[in-house]
C-alpha cells in the first residue's frame, strides 16, 4: 500500500526559499487589473451626490418637480444609475439644524444615466424639510444627496408578472419611474395603477400618466377620486380603493403583486381592505411609513412618560447632553439639537442610524422594528423610530 | 491630541478580535470602521419578516458541549457572549449525471446523479461512510484522520512545550503534510480517485483546488467539521460581531464607525496614525490592518513610503476568488420544500479541479445551498424557511458589465444558480420566494473595499499556502510598528482564520508594549 513516507518532508525547506524567490523576482510597481466589480460599487453607491438645480416645474399649489443635475464643480460628474422606485436622502441644514428627508425619485432610471433626476416634492403641512425646500431651493440652488436607496423595487424572480400599484397624493413618485421604466423597457411587467387623489384637479403626473397609458400597453390607470363631485369620468372611479375595486381590476385566476406607496392613513385603510382578498404575503409590498410623529397615539405605549428628558450622546471623541421631548424621536431631538446623525430612511428600515444604547429605555412602535435579532441582546437601535421614555446614554456614528 | 496604544483599521473578524485582544490586555485601542455596523461579512440584514446571513456557511471551531473548538475559545478568552448551535453534518456532495456518465444513478429524490454523498459526523463514521460509497477507501480515509490528529497533537504541544519531546517524531509527517498537495497526498495514502473527490469537497471554503491546496491547511479544516460537525452563531454572525464590539468597550476601548482611515500619517518613515474621512488625525504607536495591503497601498500610504517588498509581494499573488450570493426567505418550511441537508454542494463535476475551470465564470452548474432552519428551526416566522445560495467565481466577472445592465444581469445569475439548484434536488423554489437579495462581486467590494470585491485574500498557491505564510509572517510586515490580520494573512479566508490573526497580532502588539514598559 502507498504511504505518505513516499513524500519527501525536505520540500518544505524548498517551499519557503521559494516563496521569497517568487517575492523577489517580482516588479516593485503596483499591479493594475481589471477590477469593474470595485467600479460599479463606486459607481452605484457613491458616498454623496453633488447636485444643483437645473429647473423646477410647478405642479398646483403645491407640489413642484425639481430637475436635478450634477455639479461637476463639487466633484460629481455623473449620477448614479438606479432601479426605479428608489429614492434619494436628501441633506439640508436649516437654521443650524442638519436635517435628512428620503424622497422617491420621480424620474426614469434612463434619465439618470443622461444626467437627470427629478424629485417631485409635496408641501407637507408643518413639514420642516418641505418648507424649506419650497423657500429656498431655485435654479441653481446647490443640493447635496445619498447615492439612491430603498427596497421598493419590482423583483421578477419574486413578484408576479401583473402588479396593481395603489398610490395616494405624492406617493405616486415611485410609480412614475416605474411607469417609465417600463416603457423604455428597463422593467418587464405589467402594470395596473390605481391612483387615490380628492379629486381630479388634485391629480399630480396627470398628463404624463396619460401618455404613458397611451405609449405603453404595460400600463394601465386609473385614477380613484374621494372627493370628486359628478358622476365619474371614464377611466376613473369615484370613492377609495377598497378591495372589491382591486379586484374589479386584478387579474382573474393569475397571480398578482400589490406594490403600496402613499400617507399613513392610506396604509392603515388599504391594508384593512387587502385582508379581505387573502393575498399571501409575498404578494403584498409597501414603501416605508416615513417618519413616525407623535408616539403616544400607540396602543402599547406606556404611561407615565415624563415630557422631556436627557439624551448623553457619544460621537467619535466627542459628547453632548441635550435636552429632548420624548413625543420626539432620538433622532430629531439630536438635530434640533445641532448634532448630526446618520440618516437615511428614517422609517426604521435601512438601519443605517444603527447606535448603541448604553442606558435608558426607548419605545419603538411596532411596525418600525426593523432590527436585528442580536441588536436586541446587545442593547442596539435605530434612533430614527426610537422614542426615549427615560434619560438616555447612547453611542451614535459619526454622520457621513 | 491623544496617543492610542493601537489603532486597528477594519472592525471585520480580524480587526475585532485584534481590537478586543489589545483592549482586554488594556492597550489603549482605537478600532475604526468605514462601514456603520461591525463585521465585514460578518452581519445580517433584514427584508421583511426574514433576518438573513450574508456570509457564514459553517464554523468548524465551535465544538461540542463538552469541548469549545478555536473559534469558541476564542470568545471564551475574550468573554464574547454568543448563543452557539451546533449541528451533527458535514456535508452532502450531489453531482448530477450527464449523458454518458458511467455508473449513474436514480438517487432518494428522483434524480439521476453520479455522486450523492452524505457524510456524517466523527472519523470513523466518516470513513466508513466513504468506503461504502467508494469500496477500499477505508484505511487510507482513516490514514489521513490520523495524520491531521497527529497534526493538532503537535500544534498543541507546541503551545505546551513540556509536552513537545514525545510529539517530536511525528514532524516529518507534519512537514511531508506541509510541502504537498490534497492531491499528491491522498495519491500517496493510495486514496482512490473517486473517494478524494468527496473527500476534497470543502475546497472552495478555501477557494484552491486539490492541485494547489497545501494537505495539511485542508486537512486541519476537514478535521474539525468530522471531529465536531457544524457550529453558527444564534443570532446570524451579526451576534458574533456585536459580541466582540461589547467586548472591547467593556475593556475600555473605543470604536467609531462610519469612521473611513483615508490616509496614514508617516513619521520617520513610520506609520505614526491615521487620517479619518479625510478631516481628523489621530495618532498611535501601532497599527493593525484588517484592511488588504492592496487597499492601504493603494489608497493609504504613498508609493514613496511603501517598502518594495510590499509591491512586490501586490505584484506577485493573485487575488482570491469572489462569491455570488442568494439570499431567498421561502414561504414555505424546509419540509414543504423537500429539503434534508443543511449544506448541499451541488457540482457539475465531482473534481475538484474541474469545478475550480468551470468556476472561472458564471453558470457553471456549481452552486451552495444551505438551508439555516436545519440547525436553527425557529430561525424565520412559522411556515418559512430561508435559504442560502453560493457560487464562486475567478477574477473579473463583471467586467463589460455597465451600471444600466447590472440588475439584469443580476437576476439572471440568481435565476440560474435557483433552477441550478431546483433540479439537482428535484424541488420547487422559484414560486415560494418572499423576499430575495442577490449580492454580487460588486456588493462586496462595496461593502469590503476588496479588490475583485473578494473576500478571501489571495489565492493560497503551492508556493504561498498556510504554513510558508506562518514562518515568514513577521518578515512579510511592511513596518515595525504596523502588522496585518484578517484573510489576507497566514490562513486565508475563513472565520476562524481571521479571529485566529486578528488575536495574533493584537498579542504581537501587547507583548511589544509590555516589553517597552520594562
Amino acid at each position: 500500500m502507498a504511504d505518505i513516507k513516499s513524500l519527501k518532508a525536505r520540500k518544505f525547506i524548498n517551499v519557503l526559499s521559494h516563496r521569497q524567490a517568487k517575492f523577489e523576482v517580482a516588479q516593485a510597481k503596483f499591479p493594475t487589473f481589471s477590477d469593474n466589480a470595485s467600479v460599479l460599487a463606486k459607481a452605484l453607491h457613491p458616498k454623496r451626490q453633488y447636485l444643483k438645480i437645473e429647473s423646477i416645474l410647478e405642479r398646483g399649489e403645491d407640489c413642484k418637480s425639481y430637475t436635478l443635475v450634477p455639479d461637476e464643480e463639487k466633484g460629481t460628474t455623473a449620477l448614479a444609475y438606479f432601479g426605479a422606485g428608489k429614492y434619494l436622502t436628501v441633506f439640508e441644514t436649516i437654521e443650524g439644524m442638519p436635517v435628512t428627508r428620503a424622497y422617491s425619485i420621480s424620474s426614469s432610471p434612463k434619465d439618470s444615466l443622461e444626467g437627470k433626476y427629478v424629485l417631485t416634492i409635496k408641501l407637507v403641512g408643518g413639514g420642516l424639510m418641505s418648507r424649506y425646500i419650497f423657500d429656498t431651493w431655485e435654479i441653481g440652488s446647490k443640493v447635496e444627496v445619498s447615492a439612491p436607496a430603498g427596497n421598493f423595487e419590482y423583483q421578477p424572480l419574486r413578484d408576479a408578472k401583473k402588479v396593481i400599484c395603489l398610490a395616494g397624493g405624492s406617493g405616486i413618485t415611485p410609480f412614475v419611474s416605474m411607469a417609465n421604466a417600463i416603457a423604455d423597457g428597463d422593467e418587464d411587467f405589467e402594470m395596473t395603477l390605481l391612483y387615490g387623489s380628492r379629486n381630479s384637479d388634485c391629480i399630480l403626473f396627470k398628463d404624463e400618466l396619460a401618455e404613458l397609458e397611451k405609449k405603453c400597453d404595460k400600463i394601465k390607470v386609473i385614477h380613484v377620486l374621494s372627493e370628486e363631485k359628478g358622476r365619474a369620468k371614464k377611466g376613473t372611479e369615484k370613492g377609495f380603493i377598497t378591495a372589491e375595486l382591486i379586484k374589479k381590476y386584478a387579474p382573474e385566476n393569475e397571480v398578482y403583486s400589490v406594490f403600496i406607496c402613499g400617507p399613513q392613513q392610506m396604509y392603515d385603510f388599504v391594508d384593512k381592505e387587502l385582508e379581505k382578498l387573502n393575498l399571501e404575503k409575498k404578494y403584498i409590498r409597501h414603501e416605508m411609513f416615513g417618519e413616525f410623529h407623535n408616539p403616544a397615539t400607540q396602543a402599547d405605549y406606556p404611561s407615565e412618560v415624563p415630557e422631556t428628558v436627557k439624551i448623553t450622546v457619544t460621537i467619535q471623541d466627542n459628547t453632548y447632553t441635550v435636552e429632548g421631548k420624548t413625543s420626539d424621536s432620538v433622532m430629531q431631538t439630536l438635530e434640533k439639537n445641532g448634532i448630526a446623525v446618520p440618516a437615511r430612511c428614517r422609517s426604521g428600515e435601512c438601519g443605517f442610524c444603527h447606535s448603541h444604547l448604553l442606558s435608558g429605555k426607548i419605545y419603538v412602535p411596532k411596525h418600525l422594528e426593523y432590527r436585528r435579532l442580536a441588536d436586541y441582546k446587545f442593547g442596539c437601535i435605530h434612533p430614527c423610530c426610537s422614542f426615549p421614555l427615560t434619560d438616555l446614554e447612547l453611542s451614535v456614528p459619526t454622520a457621513k | 491630541m491623544k496617543t492610542y496604544d493601537v489603532i486597528v483599521i477594519g472592525a471585520g473578524n480580524g480587526g475585532l478580535a485584534a481590537a478586543a485582544t489589545c483592549a482586554k490586555e488594556g492597550l489603549s485601542t482605537l478600532l475604526l470602521e468605514r462601514h456603520n455596523i461591525p463585521g465585514g461579512s460578518a452581519s445580517s440584514f433584514v427584508r421583511g419578516r426574514f433576518e438573513f446571513e450574508p456570509s457564514l456557511h459553517e464554523l468548524c471551531g465551535v465544538g461540542a458541549p463538552d469541548k469549545s473548538g478555536q473559534v469558541e475559545g476564542m470568545f471564551d478568552r475574550l468573554g464574547g457572549d454568543v448563543d452557539w448551535y451546533t449541528h451533527e453534518s458535514t456535508f452532502r456532495l450531489v453531482v448530477p449525471a450527464k449523458e454518458g456518465d458511467d455508473g449513474a444513478f436514480v438517487n432518494e429524490d428522483g434524480v439521476l446523479v453520479t455522486v450523492d454523498a452524505r457524510m456524517p459526523v466523527g472519523f470513523e463514521s466518516f470513513a466508513q461512510k466513504l468506503d461504502e460509497l467508494v469500496p477500499g477507501s477505508y484505511e487510507s480515509c482513516m490514514a489521513a484522520f490520523d495524520l491531521s490528529t497527529r497534526l493538532f497533537k503537535a500544534l498543541n504541544s507546541l503551545e505546551n512545550p513540556s509536552q513537545l519531546p514525545g510529539s517530536l517524531k511525528d514532524i516529518p509527517d507534519i512537514m511531508r503534510m506541509v510541502s504537498h498537495t490534497m492531491s499528491e497526498a491522498l495519491d500517496a495514502l493510495g486514496m482512490p480517485k473517486k473517494a478524494q473527490d468527496i473527500f476534497n469537497t470543502y475546497w472552495c471554503y478555501l477557494g484552491s483546488p486539490a492541485s494547489k491546496l497545501d494537505f495539511l491547511y485542508y486537512m486541519a479544516m476537514l478535521h474539525s467539521y468530522v471531529e465536531y460537525g457544524t457550529g453558527v452563531p444564534r443570532y446570524r454572525s451579526h451576534e458574533m460581531s456585536l459580541a466582540l464590539d461589547k467586548v472591547i468597550r467593556r475593556h475600555g476601548g473605543d470604536i467609531w464607525y462610519n469612521s473611513e482611515v483615508t490616509k496614514i500619517i508617516m513619521k520617520d518613515g513610520k506609520p505614526a496614525g491615521v487620517v479619518i474621512n479625510g478631516e481628523k488625525e489621530v495618532y498611535g504607536k501601532y497599527i493593525i490592518s484588517n484592511a488588504y495591503p492592496y487597499a492601504v497601498f493603494k489608497d493609504l500610504i504613498d508609493e514613496k513610503d511603501t517598502p518594495k517588498k510590499q509591491l512586490k509581494m501586490l505584484k506577485s499573488r493573485k487575488t482570491a476568488c469572489t462569491l455570488t450570493t442568494v439570499y431567498l426567505g421561502m414561504n414555505k418550511t424546509k419540509e414543504e420544500l423537500g429539503i434534508k441537508d443543511y449544506s448541499i454542494f451541488i457540482a457539475p463535476d465531482s473534481d475538484s479541479d474541474k469545478q475550480y475551470d468551470v468556476a472561472q465564470n458564471y453558470k457553471s452548474g456549481y452552486c451552495i445551498i444551505n438551508c439555516l432552519n436545519e440547525i436553527i428551526p425557529d430561525c424565520t416566522p412559522e411556515g418559512t424557511s430561508q435559504l442560502f445560495l453560493t457560487t464562486m467565481t475567478f477574477g473579473d466577472v463583471m467586467k463589460d458589465i455597465r451600471p444600466q445592465d447590472y440588475k439584469k444581469f443580476k437576476t439572471e445569475i440568481a435565476r440560474d444558480m435557483i433552477e441550478t439548484c431546483e433540479k439537482a434536488l428535484n424541488i420547487s423554489i422559484m414560486p415560494y420566494i418572499e423576499e430575495i437579495e442577490i449580492a454580487l462581486p460588486p456588493t462586496f467590494a462595496r461593502y469590503l473595499n476588496t479588490p475583485l470585491g473578494t473576500p478571501y485574500g489571495y489565492m493560497l498557491e503551492k508556493w504561498d499556502s498556510m504554513l510558508p505564510r506562518t514562518v515568514q509572517y513577521l518578515s512579510d510586515q511592511p513596518f515595525d510598528n504596523f502588522f496585518f490580520c484578517g484573510a489576507t494573512q497566514e490562513r486565508g479566508d475563513g472565520y476562524g482564520c481571521a479571529y485566529y490573526t486578528g488575536e495574533k497580532a493584537g498579542n504581537l502588539v501587547v507583548n511589544a508594549i509590555k516589553k517597552e514598559g520594562k
